[in-house]
């Protein structure tokens, strides 16, 4: 009797493999048993065993080749039998067509796998045509639900009980499933709660984000924290950059620029904010190296500004503009984005008006800069409305005390308030 | 766990592997085996090198070095002094017939022995192997992000051989400046020597057997090559 090797599956999540080698030719004879092939998934390499004997009659795959678990990759047979059914029915499965209503051969040599869910050659769900019309219905999601027909297949008896369980609904998916599904368009029902727009899943954290987690974490853990909060009048910094940026011939000083001139000054006459713990001794560092904290897809980066005590502002705005882009590209280098003194982290773009940072380590302080609003401003007795900044600065309280804190934040918020020292 | 104390030939083991791995198929080895040990220089080629393609990544750099190509996935890989290679010889069936969880279970070994050793480690999605750095750097390409210890096993019947390789001294790094491992264009190796971690003598083999202990749910029992002799089973050619 003709026997079939077909891609094994080697792991529940595995949807396709490649074919390693053949480790027989056409025409060889095989003994059930006999490692007829080797198929990989991620580095890791499996030995394909015939399922019976005779002689391997058709090589179906090539070497080299990545085809869906399940795929029929080659035949053995007796040198005299016919195969051209076999042969036939391989040919048919291979361009996915129309409603598989005979299932294909078990996916596996090895009969306990453990059970997954269930999927023919095409990667689809296998279920029955009239299961598939329910679910979509029902919207449910056929590859959420067990099946307990031939081969794992779903059937509608596996539909009834999803439902009666509450099963996932298809959400997003739905429209991919509809549209293979003819008249099931638009038959989309939420779940019972709300506005089933939102789906319970846990989605597994990337290493950028693990990185995040595991730093802040050691942060705030290890790190006391305390927050001391200032607004800042931004008239006479925000009309200072108006009028450089109308000298500059198309280049443009961001109101990040000017904070990040203005921290490295107050920092260069506040060292001890400049500094960090190291266990028995306070560092304080001989450079102002300022963090910039820039988000990204999916997490966040802090590319570090050198020496900003020893630039002049249209070369803060130079390199800090080639940092935030080469950080939203990733393509920074360690030691462009490691090592900072203190940061600042602004998102006043967001329309935030005031948050707490939390310190990067070694640092000692971050500064947390809010957006910049008008607001009406009692002053001199009478009412004027004034563009105003709300800015929070976290500290290591182990390196900064209270009053340490609030005499770098008056700096601060002093040269902001009377910017012309900035330019000179 | 069977630790072999002296530097093995990688003929000799591969040979001593694939026993093992029959031995344990056809039921004439009762339980699994954690074999650590360290091989006389080698350059082996997994199945996922094409012929033409293994002298572009092997180069010139390594001629004189014994080249074996083997049944194991993966690319190409270098093996010698300075290295901790780690050849399990389980039934998975005993654990789960999975071999994405087979090989994410082997990096959570090696992930939880360096920590133990003071290094902090990861995954890097879709390149199998166990890394260090900081992994906010971008692509590999960077360097940013290091590769400590390299993967690839090969199953039959469930049972499993090959295994995993943790570059433990500098030393285990000279020649891969020769060599594109693993077929990652820019991929820098590192090894605990070279990330500045510190141990003392057989901690690291000892971590490394606790970190897979853990990994796997297992139990290890230290063991002596002479029971293994005793069986027929031992390491020929020393």
């Amino acid at each position: 009797m003709a026997t079939k090797v077909v891609m094994a599956q080697l792991s529940p999540t595995m949807e396709e493999g490649k074919l390693v080698a053949w480790k027989l030719a056409e025409g060889d004879p095989v003994s059930q048993g006999d490692i007829v092939a080797e198929i990989e998934t991620d580095k890791a390499n499996m030995d394909v065993e015939a399922m019976g004997s005779g002689v391997l009659r058709k090589i179906l795959v090539q070497e080299g080749a990545t085809v869906p678990v399940g795929t029929l990759i080659g035949v053995i047979a007796d040198p005299e039998e016919d195969i051209e059914a076999m042969l036939a029915e391989a040919a048919a499965a291979e361009p996915a067509v129309a409603e598989p209503t005979e299932e294909p051969a078990a996916a596996s040599p090895t009969a306990d796998l453990p059970p997954g869910v269930p999927t023919a050659r095409d990667g689809r769900v296998k279920a029955s045509p009239v299961a598939r019309k329910m679910a979509a219905e029902l919207g449910i999601e056929l590859g959420t639900i067990p099946g307990s027909g031939p081969g794992g297949r779903i059937i509608k008896q596996d539909v009834e009980a999803a439902a009666a369980a509450g099963a996932p609904a298809a959400g997003a998916a739905v429209a991919g499933a509809a549209a293979r599904t003819p008249g099931a368009v638009g038959i989309v029902r939420p779940p019972a709660l709300g506005e089933g727009r939102l789906r319970d899943e846990r989605i597994e954290a990337s290493q950028m984000r693990k990185a995040i987690a595991r730093r802040l974490a050691e942060s705030i853990g290890p790190v006391p924290h305390f927050f001391l909060t200032t607004e800042i009048d931004m008239e006479r910094a925000l009309d200072l950059r108006a009028e450089l940026n109308a000298g500059l011939d198309g280049f443009k000083i961001g109101v990040t620029d000017i904070l990040l001139k203005t921290a490295a000054e107050a920092l260069v006459r506040h060292p001890e904010v400049n500094a960090s713990w190291e266990g028995d001794v306070i560092h304080h560092h001989g450079r102002v190296d300022l963090g910039i904290a820039v988000a990204l897809e999916g997490g966040l980066i802090t590319p570090v500004l050198r020496d900003a005590d020893r630039k002049g502002l249209r070369q803060i705005a130079e390199e800090t503009a080639d940092l935030i882009e080469r950080a939203r590209a990733r393509k920074l280098m360690p030691e462009e984005y490691q090592g900072a003194t203190f940061s600042i982290s602004n998102l006043g773009m967001f329309d935030i008006e005031e948050f707490t940072a939390i310190i990067n380590p070694p640092e000692a302080a971050i500064l947390a800069i809010g957006k910049t609003r008008q607001k009406p401003v009692v002053e001199d007795g009478e009412v004027r409305v004034r563009r105003r900044m709300r800015v929070t600065m976290s500290c290591d309280h182990r390196v900064v005390d209270g009053a340490t804190g609030a005499r770098f934040l008056a700096t601060f918020k002093g040269m902001l308030e009377n910017p012309l020292a900035l330019v000179l | 766990m069977i630790r072999v104390p002296a530097r093995v030939p990688y003929a000799a083991g591969l040979e001593w592997q694939r026993r093992l791995a029959r031995a344990r198929i056809d039921g004439r080895l009762s339980s699994d085996l954690l074999l650590l040990l360290e091989h006389e220089p080698v350059v082996t080629v997994g199945r996922g090198v094409r012929p033409e393609e293994v002298r572009s990544r092997v180069g010139n750099v390594l001629e004189g070095i014994p080249r074996f190509e083997i049944e194991r996935g993966g690319d190409v890989t270098y093996h010698g002094p300075g290295q901790l290679v780690g050849y399990p010889i389980l039934d998975l069936h005993d654990y789960r017939q999975d071999l994405h969880w087979y090989v994410r279970a082997l990096e959570g070994s090696l992930i939880e022995a360096l920590e133990e050793l003071g290094l902090h480690a990861f995954r890097v999605a879709g390149y199998t192997g166990v890394w260090v750095g900081d992994p906010l750097s971008g692509p590999i390409a960077a360097g940013g992000v290091r590769k400590i210890a390299s993967i690839g096993v090969h199953v039959s019947r469930w049972v499993t051989w090959h295994g995993f390789a943790l570059n433990v001294t500098g030393e285990a790094l000279g020649p891969f400046g020769g060599i594109v491992p693993c077929g990652i264009a820019g991929v820098r190796m590192t090894s605990l020597e070279t990330e500045g971690a510190v141990w003392a003598g057989g901690e690291v083999a000892r971590a490394v057997s606790s970190g897979f202990a853990r990994a796997f749910g297992a139990r290890l029992e230290m063991s002596e090559l002479a029971e293994l002799e005793e069986a027929g089973l031992g390491l020929v050619g020393e």
